[in-house]
């Protein structure tokens, strides 16, 4: 993690003589090879296909990937604090149902939204107060609260589809409003989500890597023990992480809401935690904690986007795809791995 | 000599990079003896019980097995030839009962198919439990509900149910409170009466005294002295010889004279601080400018001292600093209130191992570092300079991991740590612990440059030359319990190991 604390800032004289040049400080990034990855991947579609190297095809991945994106950049936090998530997906279902259950109520946009995110705030608290105070491995805490929060989204839609229209009572201003933070366009081309995809990156980045929290995210991860002999606060840490991710996957699942706008309990965002992990992980960060980035993940998630993508355009049938994407999650961890212990020895 | 010979060392050598951890080591064991083996840490009784148990090969002597010459290429060469080693670490599997660890070795030679039920009954373990009288421990109990000093015997069992005819127990009785001690000397001497020879590796020389037939006292690689239990031999004696170095060593350090003596206001006030199951009744006072040291054996609970004051574990008792009383569990208030720890374990719980040398020195300070909310990155290098260039610490670049620089200089940027916070104490936990000579000696000027200063500083040590010439007043603790001050010219390795070797029964 050095890199972002130190790799890029300092242009001032230094004592100190043995820095590397930047262009070697560039290579040694590790993101370095996530990124060509993509390169690579991108100019094999161009060429291969028709379709890729379209404005309206690159607008189209960046809109399929942001919701995935949003969550993924939370995960990150979650992941480098050395613990893991499982309950997004959930809570990606239950905060979208909620906002448009309130909407087809007669709420404003704002309110709603409001009352979606603090549902995912509070299911992220719930799962960072189990996983610290209550010595629950966050694998354990998060499984059981997928399993709660998907009930409760059950139990409140009585597993019936929940679609937002007029018909249904949603204030037609408002259901303008709330579609276009998912369908509409900024400077009418720029999908909403993407927009929203691209601040929570950048809050995300500068968060992680330029604030005191960040800091504090990568000492606890990388160990828990010599970060409270530093008098950081590891619980508080940890809880805090789990609430941003709540919270941005609640954010998602309202921007998936309005963009379909519909959703049910039983089937919304199935699954969808796996896929998160999974571009947080291509993207570089480790399952044991301490080791990440925004940039990482913003990578991972790209890739993941850009090869469903291309298989897509390329008529590669969606079983095929379906292994294809698996056998990229293991060749990039793999990789990693292989060359960070080559590094250490 | 009646007893037949079982195993002999002859003239054993073994080196370590830098270091003659034996040298030219002769000694014998008898069968039906107790043979004591004591000696300081790092005087070699470690390296001679793992040449015995295999783990190690020597670089040259014979090593004798009934008057044969052999070697052990691996421990279960050594376990054939019926020597078996307790460590002072319990090895037993907390999820299984007494007996299946008992017939663990039994059931690790079998093939993966073969039946179990011969072997795992409770019935299979009774012979040796009834051997070592203790035939009334139930072999079906898990050991995980069992005290540590009957833990201690099921591993003891364990050992001497592979046929043993040279038992060594490693700091056996560590701990163990008086009345289990006695139990343990029953079960080794009921070994005795058995024929099987004993090696018994210990600090504790009063308990030593009254237990073995045969004295042997390790400094620095050697055997420095050797008696008979018909010597009437005093711990006295013992003790002058396991730290008989005192002169020779000074001479390579600096001399106390450098340490200051004369002290400022109370900065830490320490009352009646306990830890249960560790120490109890801990009181001392720390004053500005005073470097403060603590010794005890590793059973001693000094070990506990220093996450205690520092608020990283359950205690009871209080600890002010400059008047202000810390809360237990709260390793925030402790630094705020003015307090820099650095523990023992430096790669554990020391450094953030997977930060690079700039982040380890800002870590306790963050908010000193934030403009605008965010990280200034500018003063963070140019804070991280200063402390380098003033401890001169060898680092390669500001964002160089810290787990890749060597001990001395990850510690530096621990202390450096430590003292950006501006603290009115420093607690220190071993502070040179896998440190060379060299760091070795820059820590110590640093620290005795802070004291003058006015830093106030408690370190708690196991490093008996630390403690001897590089404190100003020190503590020694013995079985949870402060066994003694003593300040100035009082503090030598003599008066420390005569109080450190104290134990409680005869406080009493």
């Amino acid at each position: 993690m050095s890199d972002c604390m130190t790799a890029s800032q300092d242009r001032s004289s230094s004592r100190l003589k043995t820095r590397a040049p930047l262009w070697l400080r560039l290579i040694a990034r590790k993101e370095l090879g996530v990124f060509l990855a993509l390169v690579v991947m991108c100019i094999f579609l161009s060429f291969a296909t028709s379709g890729f190297l379209t404005s309206l095809n690159l607008l189209n991945v960046g809109r399929q990937i942001s919701l995935l994106g949003i969550m993924a950049v939370g995960m990150t936090f979650v992941l480098i604090s050395g613990e893991i998530d499982l309950s997004v997906g959930s809570t990606y279902a239950l905060s979208g149902l909620s906002t448009g259950l309130f909407i087809i109520m007669g709420l404003g946009v704002l309110p709603a939204v409001l009352v979606g995110i603090m549902v995912g705030v509070a299911i992220g608290l719930v799962n960072g107060v189990l996983s610290t105070y209550g010595r629950l491995p966050s694998l354990i805490a998060t499984l059981g609260m997928m399993s709660i929060v998907r009930g409760i989204a059950l139990l409140m839609t009585d597993g019936q589809p929940v679609t937002v229209n007029e018909r249904n009572g949603a204030i037609p201003q408002v259901l303008e409003r709330f579609e276009f933070l998912g369908q509409g366009y900024l400077f009418g081309v720029i999908p909403m989500q993407l927009v929203f995809f691209a601040i929570i990156a950048l809050i995300g980045w500068l968060l992680l890597s330029g604030t005191a929290f960040g800091f504090r995210v990568f000492a606890v991860g990388g160990s828990a023990k010599a970060a409270r002999v530093s008098g950081i606060n590891a619980e508080r840490v940890k809880i805090l992480s789990f609430v941003i991710m709540g919270g941005l996957a609640a954010l998602a699942g309202i921007l998936s809401m309005a963009f379909l706008p519909s959703g049910q309990a039983g089937r919304t965002g199935l699954g969808l935690e796996l896929d998160v992990i999974a571009a947080v992980v291509v993207g570089g960060a480790s399952l044991s904690g301490g080791v990440g980035t925004v940039l990482g993940t913003v990578l991972g998630v790209l890739i993941i986007g850009v090869l469903r993508n291309g298989l897509v355009l390329m008529g590669v049938s969606p079983f095929t795809q379906e292994v294809m994407i698996g056998l990229v999650i293991i060749i990039a961890v793999a990789i990693d791995k292989w060359s960070t212990r080559n590094r250490a020895s | 000599m009646t007893q037949p010979l079982v195993v002999e060392l002859v003239d054993v050598t073994k080196n370590y990079p830098g270091v003659k951890a034996m040298n030219e080591v002769s000694i014998q064991f008898h069968a039906g003896e107790i043979h004591a083996v004591i000696g300081e840490n790092g005087a070699g009784k470690s390296t001679m019980m793992n040449v015995m148990a295999g783990a190690t090969q020597p670089n040259g002597g014979k090593l004798m097995v009934d008057g044969k010459e052999t070697t052990f290429p691996s421990p279960l060469a050594s376990q054939a030839a019926g020597i078996g080693v307790v460590y002072q670490e319990l090895s037993l599997c907390m999820n299984l009962t007494v007996g299946e660890n008992i017939m663990l070795p039994e059931l690790a030679k079998r093939g993966g198919l073969s039946p179990l039920a011969s072997v795992k009954a409770g019935h299979a373990a009774k012979p040796v439990l009834e051997r070592l009288g203790i035939g009334r421990l139930d072999p079906e109990t898990p050991v995980a509900k069992l005290s540590v000093a009957q833990q201690q015997l099921v591993e003891i069992a364990r050992v001497v149910n592979q046929d043993v005819r040279l038992l060594v127990l490693d700091e056996p009785n560590s701990a163990l409170s008086p009345a289990e001690s006695e139990k343990l000397f029953e079960v080794v001497r009921g070994l005795r009466e058995q024929g099987v020879s004993i090696v018994y590796v210990s600090h504790h020389l009063e308990e030593v005294l009254n237990l073995a037939d045969h004295f042997s006292v390790m400094r620095d690689g050697q055997i420095v002295a050797s008696f008979e239990k018909t010597d009437n031999v005093t711990t006295d004696t013992l003790v002058s010889h396991m730290v008989g170095r005192d002169v020779a060593v000074a001479d390579q350090y600096s001399t106390r004279t450098s340490v200051q003596d004369v002290f400022g206001d109370t900065v830490l006030k320490v009352d009646g601080l306990t830890v249960p199951g560790v120490f109890e009744d801990v009181s001392f006072d720390i004053a500005k400018g005073e470097i403060r040291g603590v010794a005890g054996l590793p059973d001693s609970g000094k070990d506990y001292l220093g996450d205690a004051i520092f608020g990283l574990n359950q205690r009871s008792g209080t600890v002010e600093v400059n008047g202000i009383r810390l809360s237990p569990n709260r390793p925030v208030h402790s630094i705020n209130a003015g307090i820099a720890y650095i523990p023992a374990d430096r790669r554990g719980a020391g450094a953030l191992l997977s930060m690079s040398v700039a982040e380890n020195t800002i870590a306790s300070s963050l908010k000193r570092f934030l403009r605008g909310g965010l990280l200034h990155r500018k003063l963070i290098r140019s804070t991280t300079e200063d402390y380098i260039g003033r401890f001169d610490t060898k680092v390669a670049a500001l964002d160089q991991a810290i787990a890749t620089l060597s001990g001395g200089n990850q510690q530096k940027i621990i202390l450096s740590r430590g003292l950006v916070t501006e603290p009115k104490l420093l607690i220190l936990h071993e502070p040179t612990r896998g440190i060379d000579v060299g760091a070795k000696a820059e820590i110590y000027d640093i620290l005795k440059l802070l004291a003058a200063d006015g830093l106030a500083i408690l370190m708690i040590s196991s490093e008996l030359p630390e403690i001897v010439l590089h404190t100003s007043r020190a503590l020694a603790m013995a079985e949870g319990q402060v066994t003694g001050q003593l300040s100035g010219a009082d503090i030598n390795e003599e008066s420390i190991m005569a109080l450190a070797t104290r134990s409680r029964r005869h406080l009493t």
